[in-house]
């Protein structure tokens, strides 16, 4: 069968760790339960409530919705613009875009984090001398950190969206465009009223792709902020897992993040799939 | 490809037409402008590997340099098993991408062809799949890893690749397979084709560029991946990827900023040649993907 | 509600036929292996050069005398020991045999059932029997040893002697006097960081709240309660968070760095003073400031007085998983015996644990005085339960200097935070 092989190694490596997540998170796990110091404790919901009651995490929650949030907005924004963009320029300037933003695409996480912070640097970087900021520090700052870590994240998943909102403009038949411009319609009513309802399955798909996306950045905080930033400001839930579960060894509190993620983002995933549902499109 | 190819362009230059406006010369304008600023940062990083150390580390950084030299590169290479560590990192890349492009194109014919009871059940699974975060099951892989024996192997890194990128490669694929008309399958068999000639022979080179849009996922995905490379390979250092060695040259207080650019730049590179040779395809594949 | 490991395994079983959470076998191995790969693990130092040379002499030797073994050393960051560390106690089969530790973590690493029971080695090594109590302390967790002393740490006020002199200023005789003597170098020459601290370094902010009598735990044994917010230890958190600020080490850099970052900034000639350890020393001769240095014991908040400092220092130990355990404790020992500690004196001026070898070098070099004289007058040890391991790691103390510095919580309420989690930590141990 077909299937058989999709189904082997989803099952193995996606259902059953899964599984185990769930499983660890009602558990007392630590390092000397994993190490087989002493005995594995059964504790029901007592991770979750400790985790419930803890103001860190939902802190570290609110700053985890904001900056996806943020993320997404800013990418579908620069990404849609840059779309319409490209489909309003000659070949060799739409080229010199399209080459740029796949070079960002392409650029992997860790070296665009590092990238970013070289160009922020407070006594190396460019930008301050630009902008003439002396030796301010970007990474000191809660917002501005998360900003910096903001900028990087729209630099690489821009291309994305551009990507995709073009080829889809591109599907576009030429004569609704051009009657809508015969029309008279500006620029911005042409996307409001034409573009943007014809495309909306494309920018439904993106839409969701970056919300998952950004919702599990870990990389660009880990690196840019160091582990989460001066007394932990920026971490976000995925960090926050990890620092609970390797760095203090909290395992269960880690899966207990875990298991809470999971949660949010299946429910993403359920306002998804009942959009695709009203559009009919058939499984 | 070329009628189809024509039919593109000409709708480009008749949608360019229309848009085409006073406002042309700005937007071109805005376009390059746009472009040089999305590409600074990987120039920068490029130039920056190769600048002597006394300018990197000047208080008036320039975007030129006057000697250019290898020195960065050549730390990078000295100070550790760079080499190696760039093999571990293809190894893992291409393996996750032949056997995620293999295995999801199986599974995308399975569920776009055939009938069968929880079909559509399976298709959002893989679809729920998709969303699940990584990260929050590098705990529990952890454990499999370890209890299988796997940890500090590539193995690690695999497996866990190929896991996570099949559900978004069986469902982009999915559009593709759906876009071959079922016409040409019964065509086939009427010519006495049997089901592994099709599939091979007839179905595979069709959904070709839809396969090459999801490797890019699977090999960005496997690439850059930091996480796991971080978690699983804890003691074993000749198992290491590239992600973690650019890290030894990234101190927090005093990072070797030319040695920490030449590494990004010896990582992106791959990276970047994988991606335009793929480009076309690229754009033309996630056209397909969403199209219907 | 508990479950016995079993049950807990038959139920899941039966329930779906998977495996409840794993744990590793880690007891000890039974295998003895005479030859073959050793796997050793050692602290990266700021500047590791000699460090490697004493190492790779004395392996030379070892593998001379063991014909068939082989030893691979690494050297990890201190920074992230506590996950590597973990890890292998976690995945016995790319596990090291043996380990360079901190003495802060004795106790927790004990309890996670990673070390080796090395009793009856370390009775029966000759030289032991010349190990400092205090040394002899940190290795031993309820009576048994679990490893073997590699040298001592203690810090003390490292400053620059061209700086002083050039702005005509004496040596600070009180804590009061340090802070002011850091803010006046600094608003005469910006470009200096008048006392380099560290937002992240624990170690170096301790006599602070030691000197004004403040204590990060009291108790004994098992049960230990949070000091950290009481009034005299609060008094300490002030006084050390002053020093961040434009008008000595600006937040903005010196909220995040470590004790090693503090030290990088001294060598580079970027800071007057810093409190560093014995073992900074080598990495502050190769820097740019040789020669235009001095050390003096860390002021206390009377003249003439010594703040406490941290008795820090490492261990070497075996690990439980090893399948070569003789000749891991016999590399233990050639390790940390008394030519080799010499000689990573000379090396890195790492204070032997050797109550005789340490005389032997203090009449010998100069440098050493303010270290052993700190030594002599108190030290103080951070509470000795596996909880701090999970307080280290979990990063509570620094987390709560970055909060203060950077103005998100003051003193009383970052301090009470603090204790809240060192509570927590020390409950979840029992």
């Amino acid at each position: 069968m077909y299937l058989a092989p999709a189904l082997v190694v989803l099952g193995g490596l996606l259902a059953y760790p899964i599984y185990q997540l769930g499983l660890i998170s009602v558990f007392h796990y630590t390092q000397a339960q994993v190490s087989g110091g002493e005995p594995t404790t059964f504790e029901g919901f007592g991770n979750y409530s400790r985790l419930f009651s803890d103001g860190q995490f939902w802190e570290v929650l609110l700053a985890t919705v904001v900056f996806a949030a943020a993320c997404v907005v800013s990418t579908l924004a620069v990404g849609c613009a840059l779309a319409v963009l490209l489909t309003r320029v000659r070949a060799v300037p739409r080229l010199a875009l399209m080459l740029a933003a796949l070079g960002a695409w392409a650029t992997p996480a860790i070296t665009g984090s590092t990238v970013w912070l070289f160009l922020f640097d407070a006594d190396f970087g460019p930008v301050n001398r630009v902008l003439g900021l002396g030796d301010h520090s970007w990474t000191y700052g809660r917002f501005s950190a998360f900003f910096l870590v903001l900028l990087e994240v729209v630099w690489c998943s821009f291309p994305f969206v551009m990507v995709t909102v073009y080829a889809g403009i591109r599907a576009v038949p030429a004569e609704v465009l051009e009657a809508a411009a015969l029309d008279g319609a500006s620029q911005w009513r042409i996307w409001r009223s034409v573009l943007a309802p014809m495309l909306r399955p494309i920018l439904v798909v993106v839409t969701i792709q970056s919300v998952i996306w950004d919702f599990k950045v870990f990389t660009q905080i880990y690196v840019m902020t160091g582990g989460g930033g001066i007394a932990g400001q920026n971490l976000v839930l995925n960090v926050y897992a990890y620092q609970k579960a390797f760095a203090s060894s909290q395992y269960s509190l880690g899966a207990a993040i875990g298991v809470v993620m999971l949660l949010i983002l299946l429910a993403v995933t359920l306002v998804y799939l009942r959009l695709l549902r009203r559009q009919g499109e058939e499984l | 490809m070329s009628p189809v190819r024509q039919d593109v362009e000409s709708r480009v230059n008749l949608l360019s037409r229309f848009t085409r406006r006073p406002g042309r010369t700005a937007a071109e304008a805005t376009a390059l402008v746009v472009a040089a600023v999305v590409a600074f940062p990987l120039y920068w990083m490029v130039l920056s590997a190769f600048k002597p150390a006394g300018e990197i580390r000047s208080g008036e950084p320039r975007p030129w340099t006057s000697a250019p030299t290898l020195d960065s590169f050549r730390r990078v290479f000295g100070q550790q098993d760079f080499g190696r560590y760039f093999l571990n990192s293809v190894v893992v890349a291409v393996a996750v991408v032949i056997a995620s492009a293999f295995i999801a194109f199986l599974a995308a014919t399975a569920v776009t062809r055939f009938r069968f009871r929880l079909r559509t059940t399976l298709l959002i699974m893989f679809l729920v799949a998709q969303m699940v975060p990584v990260e929050a099951l590098t705990i529990p892989l952890f454990f499999v890893m370890r209890d299988l024996g796997q940890l500090n192997t590539l193995w690690s890194l695999i497996l866990p690749h190929i896991a996570f990128s099949l559900p978004f490669a069986i469902w982009m694929l999915r559009g593709f397979v759906k876009g071959v008309p079922e016409a040409l399958e019964e065509a086939a068999y009427m010519d006495g084709a049997s089901r592994t000639r099709f599939l091979w022979q007839i179905l595979f080179p069709l959904v070709l560029p839809g396969l090459v849009a999801t490797s890019v996922f699977s090999f960005i995905s496997a690439w850059n991946d930091f996480l796991f490379a971080k978690s699983f390979i804890i003691s074993d250092i000749s198992q290491s990827t590239l992600p973690m060695a650019l890290l030894v040259f990234y101190k927090p207080d005093d990072p070797d900023w030319g040695g920490v650019m030449a590494a990004s730049t010896v990582m992106t590179i791959p990276v970047l040649v994988f991606f335009v040779l793929v480009q076309r395809r690229l754009v033309s594949g996630l056209g397909g993907a969403v199209k219907d | 509600m508990k479950l016995s490991v079993r049950m807990l395994a038959v139920a899941a079983v039966l329930a779906t036929a998977a495996c409840a959470p794993q744990t590793s076998g880690n007891s000890s191995s039974d295998k003895d292996e005479k030859t073959g790969t050793l796997r050793v693990w050692l602290f990266q130092e700021v500047n590791n050069q000699p460090k490697e040379q004493v190492v790779d002499s004395v392996l030379a030797e070892f593998e001379k005398e063991h014909e068939g073994a082989e030893v691979t050393v690494e050297y990890i960051p201190v920074e992230t020991r506590a996950q590597r560390i973990k890890a292998a106690f976690n995945d016995p089969r790319s596990a090291p045999d043996l380990i360079e530790y901190g003495n802060t973590d004795t106790a927790g690493y004990v309890k996670d059932g990673g070390l080796a029971d090395v009793t009856e080695d370390f009775g029966a090594w000759d030289e032991a029997k010349d190990t400092d109590p205090t040394a002899r302390q940190s290795v031993t967790v309820g009576g048994k040893v679990y490893g073997v002393p590699y040298f001592v740490g203690v810090r003390a006020l490292y400053y620059r002697t061209d700086v002083f002199e050039e702005l005509g200023l004496d040596v600070p005789k009180t804590q009061a006097e340090l802070i002011s003597t850091a803010k006046e170098i600094r608003a005469a020459k910006p470009e200096l960081y008048g006392l380099a601290v560290g937002g992240a370094y624990t170690y170096g902010a301790m006599p602070f709240i030691w000197a004004h009598g403040g204590e990060l735990a009291t108790g004994n044994g098992g049960s230990y309660a949070a000091a950290i917010d009481s009034a005299a230890a609060r008094k300490g958190i002030e006084a050390y968070t002053s020093l961040f600020g434009d008008d000595n080490c600006p937040a903005a850099k010196c909220a995040a760095m470590t004790g090693n970052d503090t030290i990088t900034a001294f060598a580079a000639g970027k800071a007057a003073m810093a409190i560093g350890g014995d073992f900074s020393h080598a990495a502050v001769e190769a820097g740019t400031v040789k020669g235009d240095y001095a050390v003096v014991p860390l002021p206390g908040l009377k003249a003439g007085s010594i703040a406490p400092a941290f008795a820090g220092g490492n261990n070497l130990g075996v690990l439980k998983s090893t399948t070569h355990r003789t000749l891991a404790v016999d590399l233990m020992k050639r390790l940390a015996s008394k030519e080799a500690q010499g000689q990573l004196f000379e090396a890195m001026g790492f204070l032997p644990t050797f109550s005789d070898v340490r005389q032997q070098v203090a009449a010998k070099e100069a440098f050493v005085k303010p270290f052993v004289e700190t030594l002599a007058a108190d030290t103080k040890f951070v509470p000795a339960s596996p909880a701090w391991a999970q307080i280290d790691a979990g990063a509570v103390l620094p987390t709560m200097f970055q909060e203060v510095v950077s103005g998100k919580k003051d003193v009383d309420s970052a301090a009470a935070d603090a204790a809240r989690k060192m509570n927590d930590a020390f409950g979840s141990v029992g």
